[in-house]
């Protein structure tokens, strides 16, 4: 087939399986390419049809990408022997360095950048919505801390009866208290496993839908170790604080009036 | 009378009804931030797009205005064409560029805008005059600061840059008549704006001899008279300007849409979160506060109080603290929404107009509207409890307890 192709002189592109899928093309189908809608183009052949990367700065930017060969994306745009960039492979930390040295001291009207400080200022973007999520990380964790308490003050008040009784046997203040902490440590794990798992299944179909919304391979969202153990960690902090308060204010108190006597 | 016995249930539990409103108004506060973000920016935009009147935008084929360097060619027979149309009031064509300063530490570089200065849609005038004579520019005090330069200057500007020769290419001087405010550019975007024809001609090299010579922009703005047929022209522009994409505010907005949609749904759902968690927090705590008082209700439902006044007396605990939770709220969602508006604004390429986050009254009543509904909602179940309270069975175990 390529050599058919080269016969012919015919030559190839490469497409993404974006504009493969809305085109209906496939490998091997003639197109016409040129560089302004209706203008004079070249007929070629889709030679190739590639999955995008995972890359975040692609998102919401319902492009195509059709690769070419340089002279000839050079011809069809009157471009010239021009080109926007050079990527050049380096030999190891040392010889980035070197090269980035002598590429600069001999340049002329261009400038050589280590493709990590390209990342660091193309990356703005991310930053900000990197920002913004943890902005809105720590108004849920309020929300969630304020929820949280309330809801263990009340289970803990809930055992007045429980805890007069406790106390009117024989139970000394310290035992009560530690029972209470560990129902409300229980609670808090409890609790914070089902969210682990109502995390993921919520995770799951963010990623599932914006996948699908974006036609990208990108994770949206990810339940990581680290995540999970700050999340379990803050649960169980504010449980046992919780519980703390809420014990410390039932044990003061007399058991009878507990009771309500 | 039942309003002062609700009162007073709540006060009973000062440290419980106090973390109750807290928990209410944090979720009351995001409710109304996500309200605001999901409704806001497409509003912001959309106010954007209109301020100076243009219902219609011609960007090159297959592109959004600015998105790309693609250009459309024959911009002056395309002008003469919409002008003619009875319904078209303006038509401003505008070519986007990048201009630069040479200074000895290498050049400042600044996006410059090629207009019609009697149609431009921009800019606004802060001071000076606007760039009429051929050699006119004004530039906004991003650039003017950048370039160290005053209303009045004349500086030398360049169109590119020659790599093999080391010098700059389509220069020109140029003298800076006013300072302007641009409309559609991000925060601290160096920019300025000059004739159309002057700007063609200094960049007419680096297109070299493509299709349509200098006579080139990057974009059409037009401005419809009062009444016209928006939908009708752009349908009429689309069908016999084949060149370009004629995109009405209806159409640009579903495309900022479909590219912010993120933030759209984002609120969306943290807004329908924080209503269920306002909502679970109110019903939990007026549960538990009715469970405990068991025995009073039986008290005075044996002593001839009325269902429905027990009811009432329920319901108005449970719309109190929502209430109370909400206004607080109102005040820690405006303040937030302040905080991550800054935030965003920071956003790259966004024009430093648009609000993430715009206050509208609707907005914050809706949010209020939806808090007070779920606050009622959330102390039905309690109060259906109570009211099927079996009366004399209450008050026997409330009596061996």
């Amino acid at each position: 087939m390529l050599l058919l192709l080269l016969a012919l002189q015919v030559r190839t592109i490469a497409i993404d399986q974006r504009l493969a899928d809305d085109a209906g093309l496939r490998v091997g189908d003639r197109v016409v390419v040129s560089a302004a809608p209706g203008g004079a183009g070249d007929t070629v052949v889709v030679g190739a049809i590639v999955t995008r990367r995972a890359d975040p700065s692609e998102i919401a930017r319902n492009e195509y990408r059709v690769r070419l060969h340089l002279d000839q994306l050079q011809t069809l745009t009157r471009y010239g022997d021009r080109v926007d960039r050079f990527a050049v492979a380096t030999r190891g930390a040392a010889g980035t360095t070197r090269a980035l040295e002598e590429i600069n001291d001999a340049a002329f009207g261009f400038h050589a950048y280590r493709s990590r400080d390209i990342a660091v200022e193309t990356s703005a973007t991310f930053k900000v919505v990197s920002r913004f999520h943890r902005a809105i990380g720590v108004i849920t964790i309020v929300a969630s801390a304020i929820f949280l308490l309330c809801i263990l003050l009340l289970k803990v008040e809930e055992r007045r009866r429980d805890v007069a009784a406790l106390r009117l046997i024989g139970i000394s203040r310290a035992s009560v208290l530690r029972s209470v902490v560990l129902e409300a440590a229980f609670v808090s794990v409890l609790g914070s496993g089902v969210g682990v798992g109502i995390g993921w299944v919520m995770s799951a179909a963010v990623n599932a839908y914006y996948q699908a919304y974006y036609r990208t391979p990108l994770r949206f969202a990810l339940v990581t170790g680290d995540i999970v153990l700050l999340a379990v960690a803050l649960s169980l902090a504010l449980g046992i604080g919780a519980g703390v308060l809420a014990a410390l204010r039932l044990v003061r108190s007399a058991p009878l009036a507990l009771l309500g006597r | 009378m039942r309003i002062a016995l609700a009162l007073a249930a709540l006060r009973r539990h000062r440290a419980r009804t106090l973390l109750a409103v807290l928990g209410v108004a944090v979720a009351a506060a995001m409710l109304l931030d996500m309200v605001m973000l999901s409704t806001g920016l497409r509003e912001s935009f959309r106010q954007l797009l209109l301020s100076r009147g243009f219902q219609l935008r011609l960007a090159p084929r297959g592109t959004l205005p600015f998105d790309t360097e693609a250009t459309i060619p024959g911009a002056s027979e395309i002008v003469r064409l919409l002008r003619a149309l009875p319904g078209v009031a303006a038509v401003s064509p505008v070519l986007g560029a990048q201009l630069h300063v040479p200074r000895d530490s290498g050049a400042v570089t600044a996006f410059a805008l090629g207009i019609d200065p009697a149609a431009q849609g921009d800019y606004e005038l802060v001071a000076g005059r606007d760039a009429i004579a051929p050699d006119a520019m004004v530039a906004n005090d991003d650039f003017l600061r950048a370039a160290g330069a005053r209303v009045g200057d004349t500086l030398l500007v360049a169109a590119g840059y020659d790599p093999q020769l080391r010098t700059f290419t389509g220069e020109r001087r140029l003298v800076v008549a006013g300072r302007a405010r641009f409309l559609y550019l991000s925060a601290g975007q160096p920019a300025v704006a000059l004739p159309l024809r002057t700007l063609q001609r200094m960049t007419a090299r680096l297109r070299g001899t493509g299709e349509g010579g200098d006579d080139v922009v990057s974009l059409f703005m037009v401005r419809l008279r009062q009444g016209s047929d928006v939908e009708g022209t752009r349908r009429w522009i689309q069908a016999h300007v084949p060149r370009v994409d004629a995109i009405s505010t209806a159409g640009a907005m579903a495309r900022v849409d479909q590219r912010l949609s993120y933030f759209r749904q984002l609120g969306l759902i943290l807004g329908a979160v924080s209503l269920i968690v306002g909502f679970l927090l109110v019903t939990t705590l007026v549960t538990v506060s009715v469970n405990e008082r068991m025995g009073e209700i039986a008290v005075m439902r044996a002593i001839g109080i009325s269902r429905a006044h027990v009811v009432q007396q329920i319901l108005l605990e449970s719309a109190a603290i929502s209430l109370g939770g909400a206004l607080l709220g109102l005040g820690l969602g405006l303040a937030t929404a302040r905080y991550l508006n800054g935030i965003l604004s920071a956003f790259p390429g966004l024009p430093a107009a648009i609000d993430f986050f715009l206050f509208q009254p609707r907005a914050a009543w809706t949010a209020l509207a939806l808090l007070a509904a779920s606050g009622v909602a959330a102390g039905a179940y309690p109060a259906w409890r109570a009211a099927g309270l079996p009366v004399a069975r209450t008050l026997r175990e409330e009596a061996v307890a």
